[in-house]
């Protein structure tokens, strides 16, 4: 066999080679087969047969002609198919290893543009998970967002509990509630092998099965186990089990006493699930007032759980505010005997509402996070204008390449594709990283998060809001940095090739669009810092904040004391009090609350005696604290007028059942004083509530104390009285050396030394305590001045990038001007010229936006206004000086440019 | 007699083919000759077969196919075997004598 001749190799002569297209393939087909026959004629004929005969002979040989012909075309259209997908692959292939080769060639480039993406990206991801967990699905359970608690909602203060009768005629009546459960956290003491001091919690039978979350091991309550005079049965909790039980299974069937009844114990049928919880609570986490974990649950019928709480499940497609609407429409309807809470007053419970826990969080936490939201979103569109600047600034210089490729015949579809790849290659490696960053930034929000965002402690990046984030920035990516190369495609092939680096009408107009988006970004980067600065301003107004005691080494314990009679209850406050002055390194102890922590009927009205012209004024109190004598001493609080009432114990006031009647002498706050005697000492006034008459339940102001206040926004200072202690569960308070790491420890062991049945609810260390109070402001503060310090080094390189970039094409008019002598001073002074026409530009919009912008964080600002001067001032003053110095560089470099040779260039 | 023969081969027609083209570049007819000559005319190929087995040998990269010219200064398409084609032929070559064996061996004590 002789070959075509051919000296070319072969990659190069595949370079001239014809497509397989379906006809040349097809023909090839058709002229094997008649050269196959031909030389089979021959051979035939040789041997003698005639030319007729011959070919019959061939084409008989052959088999069926037609069938090979249609063999034939079906190949040769699967063939050119083959072809071009394979020709598809490896056009991509070369497109992407372009771009790598592209990547490699402009590392920084590449580098500063996938970081930026992943910064933006991975702060909205860890943000939006956190909007996720604490606003939009805040309980783990399967239908965790058609679970509400039943609550009346008063005009003035907070939430309460419905009434028995509320909650049962809502169960017969209301459409839109599936089912009802309550649940009630009894703190009575629990005796297990391993721990004493487990608490107990009153579920419904349904509790679970509401939630949706079986027991571990064991069965769940049925509603015979409701029924008084039913076997006793409970189920323990996931914790305890394991502490106490070790995990083993054979602890079915054990029996647990309940409340010391060990004649009658309570038997373990089940283990709760470690989801069990109270999923909506009237009490924030980290509250004083917050509920213990129970480690037991017993079921008992919803019409003995009443005080409890009260939980539904909404039927399928119900919202909340549907539910709160029939629930008020069906109290509306009955007597009003059975509406509303057993004895609080109207003003307390005006509403039915079926709550949702994101209800329940701080309106200031709300905001914090909402205001988190925006800035992350104000970044990733910072991150995007600097991208597309940057991607920008790039297709520009490459219009040669693309023109060229245009000459050379490549196709505007092919073209495209080359720029996608990049594109989508870019976002793709921003989202990765922007993953990586926010897993490591919902660790730091984590970290510093205040107590009463506990929900936070389980947030993980969400995979569905990962979904979506790295969807919005691919697509960002794509529309940012595909926009610009795609218009250079457009932009005719031999326009660009003539008109060289020479400033045409598009290359103006992508000026003045890499100019408006360095103004927006530094607008919204002064935005950010102006609300990160009030918020910085606000921390250290709180820390300065006169706290009217002294939080550092005091601590407070609140104490349960076992089950009695009111009698026994001095001597067991005596006792305590004595062990815990026993302390070594406890200076002094009192009884009486951590101030802030007020304890006793907030909201009530008091009234004071009418004075010479027969006038009276009334303030609402904020709190009553029960304190005994050394009180003020320990907390540290100084006495402004008068004295302390020198009562131990109000024993004879509470003997009887019944409310707590007035004490004879007591101590208000300043602000109290002031409110209702604004011209007058306090000193011997009396004061009455609202709710009750005559003489006999009046008190005597004995003294004026000054007011306290814990670090916090709070619209006003509050009126607050102190009294002498009644025989009830009181918590003390202590003053101490001992460090707060084993404080806890020494003040457990005195409690329970003074009477082991005592149980210890609750210890608040000072200056934890303290710490708390400020978190929210912390939290809000650490976040938004990384994430506005962020914005504006984003800002600044992208500020840095257009000059420097406007210096580069400018070159060849700077040569000239050093040429024809300009000082290399006046061309410094030229870039930055420019430079600041932007900042000043985006300055004032900004401050503009600021204005109106940063009154969203009314609330979460303590001792400075939106509005604010010197805040105002000074990071006008931080973005000015950053721009500068963002401009100076490149301008520097313009000044020592090279005029022989800038103008030998190109 | 001759039709069952033919039968027989088909299925194996891929194997001949593949030993026709191990020796050097060949074109269609003279495949089809060799298999003749080395059979003394006891197997005809249909033709058609033929190019069809081959076209399956050169998709599964057994076989290359290369445009040439012949002795007789007729152009024509020359095929020869790859590396791959080698491998499979020897596997191929190696599976049906332990096939011809076994069946032989069944025959024998019949």
């Amino acid at each position: 066999m002789r070959r075509h001749p051919s000296f070319l190799p072969s990659a190069v002569r595949r370079i001239f080679e014809l497509p397989p297209s379906t006809a040349r393939v097809a023909r090839e087909l058709s002229d094997e087969m008649r050269i196959h026959i031909d030389m089979r004629v021959d051979e035939l004929r040789a041997l003698g047969m005639s030319e007729p005969d011959a070919r019959a002979e061939a084409l008989r040989r052959f088999g069926d002609g037609d069938e090979f012909h249609a063999y034939a075309a079906r190949r040769a259209a699967k063939r050119a198919r083959m072809h071009r997908i394979g020709e598809w692959f490896s056009e991509w292939r070369q497109d992407l290893r372009f771009a790598l080769r592209l990547f490699r060639k402009h590392a920084q480039l590449t580098l500063l543009v996938v970081f930026t993406l992943a910064l933006g990206i991975g702060a909205n991801t860890a943000i939006f998970s956190v909007v996720h967990r604490l606003l939009i699905a805040p309980l783990p359970y399967r239908d965790g967002d058609r679970i509400v608690m039943l609550s009346m909602k008063g005009r003035e203060h907070g939430y309460s509990a419905p009434s028995g009768d509320a909650v049962n005629v809502w169960r017969t009546r209301a459409h839109s509630l599936e089912t009802i459960a309550a649940v009630r956290v009894d703190y009575i003491m629990v005796q297990t092998p391993g721990e004493r001091d487990s608490i107990a919690a009153s579920i419904t039978s349904n509790y679970l099965r509401m939630l949706g979350i079986p027991p571990v091991i064991g069965r769940d309550f049925t509603p015979e186990d409701e029924r008084p005079g039913s076997p006793r049965v409970a189920m323990i909790s996931y914790g305890l089990w394991q502490r106490v039980y070790g995990g083993r299974p054979d602890v079915l069937g054990k029996p647990i006493a309940v409340s010391g009844r060990t004649d009658n114990p309570h038997i373990i049928v089940g283990v709760a699930p470690p989801a069990i919880g109270l999923p909506i609570s009237y009490n924030p986490p980290g509250s004083k007032w917050r509920e213990a974990t129970p480690s037991i649950w017993i079921p008992t019928s919803l019409d003995s759980l009443a005080e409890g709480y009260t939980y539904a499940k909404l039927r399928a497609g119900a919202s909340a505010a549907q539910a709160s609407k029939e629930l008020q429409g069906i109290l509306d309807s009955v007597p009003p005997r059975s509406s509303g809470t057993r004895d609080a007053p109207a003003a307390l419970t005006c509403c039915a509402r079926a709550v949702r826990p994101q209800d329940m969080l701080d309106p200031r936490e709300t905001r914090t996070v909402e205001v988190l939201f925006v800035a992350v979103a104000v970044l990733l569109l910072i991150a995007c204008a600097n991208v597309a600047n940057l991607l920008l600034a790039r297709a520009w210089t490459r219009r040669r390449e693309f023109a060229v490729r245009i000459a050379l015949g490549a196709g505007r579809g092919r073209l495209t594709r080359l720029v996608l790849t990049e594109s989508v290659l870019l976002a793709l490696a921003g989202g990765v990283l922007g993953v990586a960053l926010a897993w490591g930034i919902l660790h730091a929000v984590v970290a510093v998060r205040p107590p009463a965002l506990e929900n936070l402690d389980s947030v993980r990046v969400e995979p569905t809001v990962l979904l979506w984030c790295v969807a919005v920035s691919v697509f960002t990516g794509l529309l940012f940095g595909s926009a610009p190369a795609l218009l250079s495609i457009a932009a005719s092939a031999g326009d660009v090739l003539k008109s060289e680096s020479r400033a045409s009408s598009g290359d103006r107009h992508a000026r003045r669009i890499r100019s408006a988006l360095i103004v927006a970004e530094i607008a919204m980067s002064l935005v950010l810092l102006v609300g990160a600065g009030l918020l910085v301003r606000s921390f250290v107004a709180l820390q300065h904040t006169p706290l009217g005691f002294d939080p550092h080494g005091l601590a407070s314990v609140q104490v349960i004391f076992h089950r009695g009679p009111r009698q026994q209850v001095p001597e067991k406050q005596k006792a305590v009090l004595g062990r815990l002055r026993a302390i070594p390194g406890v200076t002094d102890a009192a009884i009486g609350v951590m101030p802030g922590e007020a304890f006793g009927v907030a909201g009530e009205r008091l009234v004071s005696e009418p004075d010479a012209t027969g006038q009276s004024r009334s303030v609402v109190a904020s709190g009553v604290t029960f304190m005994s004598p050394t009180y003020f001493r320990v907390a540290r609080m100084s006495l402004w007028q008068g004295r302390v009432p020198d009562v131990e114990t109000e024993v004879s006031a509470v003997m009887g059942p019944g409310p707590i009647p007035s004490p004879t002498e007591i101590v208000v706050n300043r602000s109290l004083a002031e409110g209702l005697w604004p011209h007058e000492s306090a000193i011997g006034k009396r004061i009455h509530s609202a709710a009750e008459h005559g003489d006999g339940l009046s008190s005597t102001v004995v003294g004026v104390v000054e007011d306290t206040r814990m670090p916090g926004p709070r619209p006003a200072l509050d009126a607050e009285i102190y009294r002498p202690p009644v025989p009830i569960q009181t918590p003390f308070v202590v003053r101490t050396t001992i460090a707060p790491a084993d404080l806890k420890a020494a003040l457990s062991h005195a409690v329970l030394e003074a009477d082991p049945g005592n149980i210890v609810y609750r210890i608040t260390i000072g200056d934890t305590y303290l710490r708390d109070a400020m978190a929210p402001t912390r939290f809000a503060m650490a976040l938004l001045v990384t994430f506005s310090g962020v914005a504006l080094l984003l800002s600044a390189v992208g500020l840095y990038g257009v000059i420097s970039y406007a210096v580069t094409q400018r070159t060849r008019e700077i040569g000239i001007r050093l040429a024809l002598g300009a000082a290399p001073r006046s061309v410094t002074s030229l870039v930055v010229r420019s430079g600041m026409n932007l900042t000043v530009a985006g300055v004032a919009l900004g401050v503009v936006t600021a204005v109106g912008g940063t009154r969203v964080l009314g609330g979460m600002l303590y001792g400075v206004r939106p509005g604010d001067p010197t805040t105002f001032t000074a990071i006008v003053a931080l973005v000015v000086a950053i721009a500068l110095t963002a401009c100076y560089v490149p301008a520097r470099r313009a000044a020592h440019i090279d005029p022989t040779e800038a103008l030998r260039a190109e | 007699m001759a039709r069952d023969t033919n039968d027989l081969l088909h299925g194996t027609l891929d194997l001949l083919v593949l030993k026709a083209v191990s020796r050097e570049p060949i074109h269609g007819y003279g495949i089809s000759k060799w298999i003749e000559q080395r059979t003394n005319d006891t197997l005809e190929i249909v033709d058609s077969a033929l190019y069809k087995a081959l076209h399956r040998l050169e998709d599964g990269g057994a076989i290359a196919a290369e445009w040439g010219v012949s002795d007789k200064n007729r152009r024509a398409r020359y095929y020869s075997i790859t590396p791959r084609g080698r491998q499979m032929l020897r596997a191929e070559v190696a599976t049906w004598k332990r096939y011809v064996a076994a069946v032989t061996g069944v025959l024998g004590t019949a």
